[in-house]
């Protein structure tokens, strides 16, 4: 082993080198294309407020206008489960394990795996 | 030597090569906001962070401003006073608003007031979250007030009136559209070459991504059985809007029958001949305005229009059969069929 070692070229070191490196870089690549996992990422006025794993189950109360909301994350999936809102649009969506549920009047968005479907779909925006 | 060199080369190469991909690298860069009662997300092609926070912020600051104009819920909107004094005078409005006004006036003419945004007397009796559905009385007697032709514009003096007392103009069918191609311009304008504005289901791309390819947009498939996003097609866009309109948005299912907001302006009634119509055109305004006509036209004259326009369409009939114009055909990939 030494024997080889000793044997190399500059350039057979710099080439290893190259190709470590490359190795390296390759990991950071491939962590930013591939899916980071499930998320939910939680928004107030169109600022990222939380960030939580959709496979622990979990209740959290997020401040709005109109009061507490509360969002609550089981089974891999998530829902409003609470809110104080005139038309509660958002309660009514239910369940869901990908997709955004929007609640306008307190300004709460909260997105889970969408990004990572459609990007698996090739898909940029969806219309409907 | 001579191999050491060699590698040597080729070492040099490889870090140029590298070198040269990663600066001034174009990546994509999103966001969303709520904004007009709705959902909003800005993608734009960027060098930076920095330069498309700047350039998607500028885009959010100018669909707010213009939503603000024209919501209809709201007292110190434009569009507020002008309905306020229906029949009484008419209203000085900003450019944006009144040009609003024209292309949706122009659309209801095309369409034979198969779209017309007077249609606000007939929604106002509907609530399709309490499953409120008014009487037959109640809707014939507000048809009266349901008249485009009654609509006056005077473009040199700005200012728009409504001929008939309890008139109600709603801009909702059209106003996305209107606001995603403001967007687009306001992103051009901080030099931003490529992206995709959504304002809820109305879309408009503009450039290729990062990869030279366009934008692909997913069309939802109306009679999806989750509340995840099922997609029933799929096209690829580039300087071009899409909108859709369903009677899966808005809409309570009562004794088996379906009643949702895309109502038919001379009945008063939801049109029930198509489940989503999704309508492709250079600009948001005229895919957003003919989506509403095209629907309450129904496969076969909603086609006729959209050739007699030159617009491309995609039409879900009340049976789930696919229409589509001549001019989508090779452009459309259909996920699956129900």
């Amino acid at each position: 082993m030494k024997e080889t070692i000793r044997n190399t070229t500059l350039a057979d070191r710099l080439l290893f080198l190259f190709l470590v490196s490359l190795s390296v870089a390759g990991i950071f690549l491939a962590r930013d294309a591939l899916s980071q996992g499930s998320d939910v990422i939680i928004e107030v006025d169109g600022k990222p407020a939380y960030t939580l794993p959709l496979n622990v189950s979990r209740l959290l109360s997020v401040d709005g206008p109109y009061g507490p909301t509360v969002v609550e994350i089981e089974g891999g999936k998530v829902r409003v489960k609470e809110t104080h809102c005139r038309n509660q649009i958002c309660v009514r969506e239910g369940w869901v394990s990908r997709g955004v549920i929007v609640c306008l009047p307190n300004k709460l968005v909260i997105m889970v795996g969408g990004g990572n479907k459609r990007q698996e779909q090739g898909i940029d925006a969806i219309t409907g | 030597m001579m191999m050491l060199k060699t590698y040597y080369c080729f070492f040099l190469f490889i870090c140029l090569l590298l070198g040269s991909c990663s600066s001034n690298k174009l990546s994509t860069y999103r966001k969303s906001r709520a904004l007009m009662d709705t959902f909003v997300t800005v993608t734009v092609v960027a060098d930076s962070q920095e330069a498309a926070d700047k350039a998607i912020e500028w885009a959010f600051e100018v669909i707010g401003k213009y939503g603000n104009l024209i919501n209809f819920f709201s007292d110190t909107s434009e569009l507020s006073a002008i309905n306020r004094s229906a029949g009484i005078h008419e209203v000085r409005v900003s450019p944006e608003t009144l040009d609003t006004i024209d292309r949706a006036v122009f659309v209801s003419e095309k369409s034979g007031g198969a779209f017309d945004p007077t249609i606000g007397p007939e929604i106002k009796l509907w609530d399709f979250i309490k499953k409120v559905k008014p009487s037959d009385l109640e809707i014939r007697s507000n048809l009266p007030l349901v008249n485009y032709k009654n609509i006056v514009i005077d473009k040199g003096k700005s200012t728009v009136f409504l001929k008939k007392k309890n008139m109600l103009l709603d801009l909702g069918g059209i106003a996305k559209g209107y606001a995603a191609d403001l967007a687009v311009q306001a992103l051009k304008q901080k030099g931003i070459a490529s992206g995709l504005v959504a304002i809820a289901g109305d879309i408009k791309a503009f450039g290729l991504k990062p990869d030279n390819k366009p934008w692909v947009v997913g069309i939802k498939n109306p009679r999806q059985k989750s509340s995840d996003d099922e997609i029933i097609a799929k096209v690829s866009l580039s300087d071009k809007a899409i909108s859709t309109s369903g009677d899966y948005e808005r809409y309570f299912i009562m004794d088996g029958q379906r009643f949702h907001h895309l109502l038919v302006p001379a009945t008063g009634q939801p049109a029930n001949s198509c489940q989503s119509v999704s309508v492709i055109a250079d600009k948001g305004v005229m895919t957003d305005g003919f989506d509403n006509a095209i629907f309450i036209l129904g496969p076969e004259k909603g086609l006729e229009l959209a050739r007699e326009m030159g617009l491309d369409a995609m039409i879900i009939d009340a049976e789930g059969t696919i229409h589509t114009t001549p001019g989508l055909q090779g452009k459309l990939i259909i996920e699956r069929n129900h």
